[in-house]
């Protein structure tokens, strides 16, 4: 019976207002501050309090051993703080509890993993200080942005102190090997890799309310009998935070599912486990991942963001603009230009 | 002389000449003294014509009637444009499918049989149209009213599409045409097209070419100019390269695209302004990031108002690289802003402007040159600058003069004993 590891993204970048010819050299901001507000209010009252609520109550009254794993980027606990502090109190409380594991991660979730060496340890430091400070916790395990990873990635991670790294469990990697067991890093053997589970992570992300999909409707019962009967030590479930509630409506059911889903298990015997628990246990074998490989789209690779010559001119001017960020008489220019990193915006 | 014109509405971007065209000839007209009833499809809201904005700010204009007829079409987007913009139209006003035609040839059909009733309504002594979207209501008060009809031409189907041309607008173009007692056209080069490619009477046709309103291009309003660093580290502001048009076929947006590059090799601290859009804006994105140019070539969208006033006189040259300009209002607002202008040798601009560059669309290492030499010598820019803007100070490039000529062939329409223009 494997175990289940369920980790959950939460994520919102900063989002830009249309900025025009004439607004170049003006004092104008790139970032639209009203939407941004009016996102993080709409997605908190529809996701972030609800799905928090749930799981403080599932962990206060569900089998001791449930146990969920998130990561909260610095754009998003900034907004958080600036137009929802109640929210951020409540992932507070959650951390608090002991049970919610968070990861480490970029601080503007970019794509500096790809462009910067230095940029990327940079903006990972900083995320981890912001953890530091905010939930006094510190990350053992990393999830890069959209879990973009590959073989010269490890070492980086490994350095920065870090047990394991979530990678994407993609058939081009896996080859005829299970996503559902704990490997390592070819490049650094220090590092465990917890390849997720695809299939069964999407049938909740993107097919819970897919009416025409032949395994609707997914209720907590028929999947926990789909993890029960999935070969290897254990399950690795991630999804964006936002699944509960905003990309599946409170109406498809969602919240339900997932607060039936601990009993589900439990019934079962299988068993929650955390990142870094997973992180300590012994590899059964070794991954390599030669190329960039990401969650994203059918494709699992960078092509979401680079797909095209305009996305990779944009990258690649802003990436250029570094040094110039980091050594602009104005210290806000750096902020700003680490908020367009967000890879969101490509 | 009391004129019943049919026009074609048009949002309040710098899109086309064709609305700047009619407010400046409806303007130059009310001057001369005649009586202008203009009708014009009705607006979307926020949509206004910026000229007779202009008008009714100073009270109402003495003589002039508007009546206004709902239509979401903008004046050249051509058809695929029209359906995007009546589905726009339909999500913008809820519950409003049915009160608008469902495609730009029921529109026109629509605009037509409203146009009989305001002919039977409204005083006149001659019918005005312009371009083949009016020249069916044109026909339609013409049958009612009996007074002569006279026919603008501005562009036809050939010059924006060229091989691309729609058949059915073709034919409308060849019946509107044949069917006007006078022809007016904006350039010999148009007047040459309506006679091989669609077989008008020359006789019939009478040239007159467009002036400006000195008023809505006032050039001694101090703006702020548009300044934006040199790509290359340390040397000042970039010297700003101008394309201002739709983002079409019949502008050349490609040719400008590929002069860019050609010319960031040469004169690398150059930036260039994209200023409108179109079907082809997509495309020309994607050709400035595999030029690797991207980073120094600003896509502004549609410009309005004192926008483009600020892109011209911060602009260091102008370029119309258009595969076909019929006229080219673009050239005369350049110069009057003192900005040097390259226009097409086929332009009909060309045929009236002495003080501007003109070169081939198609040659490419000719533009090229061209810009390079006014972005290199500043003596040659402030040459053609200063000339360029006397030039256009003469009075033929006013509204008055034009709207003379018009007159006179309205005069012939009306009476064909009248001397040619």
């Amino acid at each position: 019976m494997p175990d289940i590891c369920l980790y959950a993204q939460v994520h919102q970048p900063y989002r830009l207002r249309r900025f025009r010819l004439f607004d170049i050299g003006t004092e104008t901001e790139p970032f639209d501050d009203e939407l941004n507000a009016r996102i993080i209010r709409r997605v908190a009252e529809k996701c972030y309090r609800p799905a928090n609520e749930l799981l403080a109550r599932l962990l206060q009254t569900a089998d001791a051993d449930f146990k969920v794993a998130l990561s909260l980027t610095g754009t998003l606990v900034e907004q958080l703080r600036h137009w929802s502090p109640e929210t951020l109190e409540s992932f507070q409380r959650l951390v608090g509890t002991g049970r919610v594991e968070l990861l480490g991660e970029t601080y503007h979730h970019s794509l500096s993993s790809l462009a910067d060496g230095r940029e990327f340890r940079e903006q990972v430091v900083r995320h981890r200080r912001m953890i530091r400070e905010v939930f006094g916790v510190e990350p053992r395990v990393f999830r890069n942005t959209e879990l973009i990873y590959w073989d010269g990635l490890a070492p980086v991670i490994s350095g920065m102190g870090f047990s394991g790294a979530m990678v994407e469990g993609a058939d081009k990697v896996m080859g005829w090997r299970s996503a559902n067991h704990v490997y390592e890093a070819e490049m650094a053997p220090g590092l465990r890799l917890l390849p997720r589970n695809y299939r069964l992570s999407d049938d909740v992300g993107f097919r819970f309310s897919q009416r025409s999909w032949d395994g609707w409707p997914v209720t907590a019962e028929k999947y926990a009998e789909w993890i029960a009967g999935a070969e290897g030590d254990s399950v690795h479930l991630y999804v964006d935070y936002e699944t509960f509630g905003e990309h599946q409506w409170a109406e498809t059911g969602i919240f339900d599912f997932l607060a039936h889903l601990p009993g589900a298990c439990a019934r079962r015997g299988l068993r929650f486990v955390s990142p870094s628990t997973l992180a300590e246990r012994a590899p059964v074998g070794t991954l390599s991942f030669p190329h960039p490989t990401s969650w994203a789209d059918v494709e699992r690779d960078t092509s979401a963001w680079l797909g095209n010559r305009l996305q990779y001119a944009a990258h690649e001017r802003l990436y250029s603009l570094r040094s110039r960020a980091r050594t602009a008489a104005d210290p806000a220019a750096l902020e700003t230009w680490r908020r367009l990193t967000t890879s969101d915006h490509v | 002389m009391r004129v019943l014109m049919f026009g074609w509405e048009f949002p309040p971007f710098q899109a086309g000449g064709l609305a700047t065209a009619t407010v400046g000839l409806v303007k130059g007209l009310l001057r001369q003294g005649a009586g202008v009833t203009l009708v014009v499809p009705f607006t979307t809201e926020g949509v206004t014509l910026p000229g007779l904005r202009l008008l009714s700010a100073d009270g109402p204009a003495p003589g002039l009637t508007l009546h206004r007829v709902p239509s979401p079409w903008p004046a050249y987007g051509g058809v695929p444009a029209y359906e995007e913009a009546l589905a726009g139209m339909e999500r913008h006003v809820r519950g409003s499918s049915g009160v608008y035609g469902a495609d730009l040839f029921q529109e026109v059909a629509r605009f037509a049989a409203l146009a009989g009733e305001i002919a039977a309504r409204e005083p006149h002594d001659v019918i005005d149209t312009h371009d083949w979207i009016t020249f069916e209501a044109g026909i339609a008060a013409r049958s009612i009213s009996g007074k002569p009809l006279v026919a603008h031409i501005h562009a036809t189907e050939f010059d924006r599409a060229g091989d691309g041309a729609n058949p059915i607008i073709v034919e409308r173009e060849r019946r509107g045409l044949e069917a006007a007692d006078r022809i007016v056209a904006n350039s010999h080069a148009l007047k040459r097209t309506c006679v091989a490619r669609l077989g008008i009477d020359p006789d019939k046709i009478d040239v007159v070419h467009w002036g400006l309103d000195s008023e809505a291009h006032a050039s001694d309003t101090p703006v702020m100019p548009v300044r934006l660093a040199s790509p290359t580290a340390g040397s000042g502001y970039a010297p700003l390269v101008l394309f201002l048009g739709r983002v079409t076929w019949q502008k050349g947006p490609g040719n400008f695209i590929e002069l860019a590059g050609r010319i960031t090799r040469l004169v690398p601290e150059a930036r260039f302004v994209v200023a409108g859009t179109g079907d082809l804006l997509p495309a020309m994105l994607e050709r400035a990031a595999e030029l690797g140019i991207s980073a120094r070539t600003h896509f502004a969208g549609p410009v309005h108002g004192a926008e483009v006033v600020r892109l011209y006189q911060s602009a260091a040259v102008c370029v119309m690289p258009s595969v076909s300009e019929p006229f080219g209002l673009v050239a005369l607002e350049s110069l009057r802003h003192g900005t040097p202008c390259i226009v097409p040798r086929t332009a009909g601009v060309a045929e009236v402007v002495a003080n501007a560059f003109k070169a081939d669309h198609w040659d490419l290492d000719e533009m090229t040159d061209k810009v390079v030499a006014i972005l290199r010598y500043p003596v040659l820019r402030d040459e053609l600058s200063r000339n360029g803007r006397s030039e256009i100070a003469w009075p033929r490039f006013g509204l008055e003069e034009p709207a003379g000529h018009t007159l006179r062939a309205y005069r012939r329409a009306v009476s064909p004993a009248v001397g040619a223009v």
